[in-house]
């Protein structure tokens, strides 16, 4: 009962538990999609790395932000956000990975170890995604290697084309046919 | 409750089950209502909407907390609570559940925040709404009127919503629903209007409203159960009442009795559940006592207190002659009738002359031979008539109670006579129906909760101190310790402890809930 009771004390927070992965049909990608129906790409969430566990979301019309917490980097070491625009005039362009074809990626280190912090930018059509690394003192810079492996993106079309088949409605925005209203 | 239980267990299944088809029906109505999307028209909808901010709903409880706090109506701030954080954790956790994204096929244009059904904005508005309703209007016609301008305020955020498309029409309309029946139940469930009426007057919250549909029921109920007509009904001595509500009934005259008055006391689920804390408070600060055992319901609870006016009266105690016992709603209210002691007046106001000293000794004397104790010795329940003593109130006499109790009853009783004549008279008095001993007993005994609390009141207004006097008078004797400890006195404190800890807990972690 009383556990029950102590679950429930967390409840309340506008921060949602809910991760948004890259699964097809996942709920929190679509709301993603609708907070911002500009971006052509969604960042989403792969598979944990050893040590790194999903922190919250918060979602709301025009800006997303989930974070991910790590045993060694610290709580909320990396938050991942999702908006129209960003502002990368400090950053240094950087060739994108092989998975990120379509984007324009910058860095921004802020901060070296022993506190490493620093701001990464994928910019792309309709949106910009900004992962932004706050690592505890002391750990490891190579850690952020690991989001590599967490985190990708899934064209916004993909989703369009899963909704138009599923519940046969247009997901509105980027990809989609323009909507009435 | 069941019914409330039922809708969210179906609304549950049904999205789960056939979210799509759902989907396809709220489309069609939102592409009904964005055919009609003009600029005017959508600064209106926004403007609207924003009932649903949170800045909104954050005034309006806040509004309500203080002005709860201000008219002192702790119940009712306690069940807006209650009922405002259940509805925000039941309604969070079903947008989690059913994880429901923002309309599909239409272009949305409003602002929104997380997934969308129940929408959380018109839950959250129309609960605050209702707790306004319930714990500040008046019942009648100014609550029917408030009722009405709600249903439109919530009716208008709801169509707004979905104009801009944040919202289906099964999410504004679940959530009004569930909105409204959570904290409507919190209300009739634990602050009903029969039992604790919003009222802006003067007056204990145990004591009963007797206008209205009460009063007609305890006329007919009189009527039928104990064959009187009444022909008015007053409240009186609310001032020394706090857990009943004191009547006095007017009836007309029978083949065998004139007109007369009679005495009332009116009981209902509150009384038996403030009975249920005053007897778990007395057994956290002090343990058990005595017997500290809650009464089940109102029914068992009247029965008691006409059991022991028979017993008093059989034992040629001067208690008021019992009636009967009459049921207004069955299981939920019920009401003594005794006599009414015509000319008497209480013990407070009255001439304590020799006569009244010796009567109110001689009362306790028979009560400690009948193997009773009254436990509830104080100015409110001693009448005077003509020089003689008389005592209402019976509800907590004891049958064989422990000597420390009988001990009490006696200081108590002196203390109340010494109030209106002298410590001096009172206990050369006392030495003709008790022993030197058994005084002194008596006032090593009486501290803090033995003594009631209007007669601590008494004692502190007067300038002497009584209660010195008398132990200076008798033999000299260590005080007697009231505090017992047990097991389930440990185990009872340590659970208050935890539930007021966690509740505190629960507040603080939910703040922004009800900010």
């Amino acid at each position: 009962m009383l556990g029950v009771c102590l679950a429930l004390l967390t409840s309340c927070e506008s921060r949602q538990l809910q991760q948004v992965t890259c699964e097809p049909g996942d709920a929190s990608l679509i709301l993603v999609a609708q907070a911002v129906p500009t971006a052509t790409l969604l960042p989403c969430i792969t598979e944990f790395p050893v040590g790194w566990i999903f922190g919250g979301s918060e979602i709301r019309s025009g800006s997303v932000r989930f974070w991910l917490d790590s045993d060694r980097a610290g709580l909320q070491a990396l938050e991942v956000s999702l908006t129209r625009q960003c502002n990368f005039s400090k950053a240094v362009e950087v060739t994108p990975g092989a998975d990120e074809a379509g984007t324009r990626r910058f860095e921004e280190p802020i901060s070296l170890p022993p506190r490493f912090v620093a701001n990464r930018y994928y910019v792309f059509e309709g949106g910009c995604v900004t992962y932004r690394f706050a690592f505890n003192v002391n750990a490891s810079p190579t850690l952020s290697f690991d989001v590599d492996e967490a985190l990708s993106f899934r064209p916004r079309a993909a989703l369009v084309e899963e909704m138009r088949k599923q519940v046969g409605l247009e997901l509105c925005g980027a990809g989609a046919s323009p909507c009435p209203g | 409750m069941t019914a409330y239980f039922l809708v969210v267990l179906i609304v549950v299944v049904v999205f789960d089950g056939f979210g799509d088809v759902f989907d396809r029906f709220n489309t069609e109505r939102l592409l009904d209502v964005a055919a009609l999307r003009t600029a005017w028209l959508t600064d209106v909808a926004e403007f609207v909407a924003a009932l649903g901010n949170p800045w909104t709903i954050r005034i309006l409880r806040w509004g309500t907390i203080l002005a709860l706090v201000v008219v002192k109506r702790w119940r009712h701030l306690f069940v807006l609570l209650g009922a405002i954080l259940v509805l925000e954790i039941v309604t969070y956790q079903m947008t989690i559940a059913l994880a429901r994204p923002r309309p599909l096929g239409v272009e949305i244009i409003g602002s929104w925040e997380g997934f969308a059904t129940p929408s959380r904005p018109v839950a959250s508005f129309a609960g605050t709404l209702v707790g306004m309703l319930y714990s500040l209007v008046i019942p009648g016609r100014p609550r029917n009127i408030g009722k009405w301008i709600a249903g439109v305020a919530i009716v208008t955020l709801a169509v707004s919503r979905m104009y801009l498309a944040v919202d289906r029409p099964t999410d504004v309309v679940y959530a009004g629903i569930f909105g409204v029946a959570v904290v409507l139940v919190a209300f009739r469930w634990f602050a009903p209007n029969e039992a604790f009426p919003v009222a802006y007057r003067r007056g204990k919250s145990a004591h009963l409203d007797v206008g209205g549909r009460r009063g007609e029921a305890i006329v007919k109920a009189v009527r039928e159960q104990l064959g009187l007509t009444v022909l008015d009904i007053k409240p009186v001595g609310l001032e020394g009442s706090g857990g009943s509500t004191p009547l006095r009934l007017r009836v007309a005259a029978t083949e065998s009795e004139p007109e007369q008055n009679l005495f009332a006391k009116l009981y209902a689920k509150n009384h038996v559940r403030a009975d249920r804390w005053y007897k778990l408070g007395r057994t956290i600060l002090y343990g058990a006592l005595e017997d500290e055992t809650p009464f089940q319901n109102v029914r068992r609870f009247v029965e008691y207190e006409d059991y022991t006016l028979r017993l008093l009266q059989d034992s040629g105690l001067p208690t008021a002659k019992p009636y009967g016992i009459v049921e207004i709603t069955p299981e939920r209210e019920y009401m003594i009738v005794t006599e009414f002691f015509k000319g008497a007046v209480e013990i407070g106001e009255a001439e304590v002359d020799e006569r009244a000293i010796d009567g109110g000794l001689r009362l306790i004397r028979n009560m400690w031979d009948a193997g009773l104790a009254h436990r509830d010795i104080k100015p409110a329940n001693l009448m005077v008539r003509d020089g003689e003593v008389l005592l209402i109130d019976v509800f907590f006499v004891q049958v064989r109670p422990s000597p420390w109790r009988q001990a009490v009853d006696l200081a108590n009783m002196m203390l109340v006579l010494a109030l209106r004549s002298d410590a001096k008279s009172v206990y050369e008095a006392a030495l003709d129906y008790f022993t030197e001993d058994e005084i002194a007993e008596a006032f090593a005994a009486t501290r803090g909760v033995a003594s009631p609390t209007q007669l601590r009141t008494e004692m502190k207004r007067d300038d002497r101190d009584l209660l010195a006097e008398f132990r200076a008078l008798a033999p000299e004797r260590e005080p007697i310790r009231i505090q017992r400890w047990s097991l389930r006195r440990v185990g009872m404190t340590a659970w208050v402890v935890a539930v007021s800890l966690f509740a505190l807990l629960l507040v603080i972690s939910n703040w922004n809930v009800f900010s």
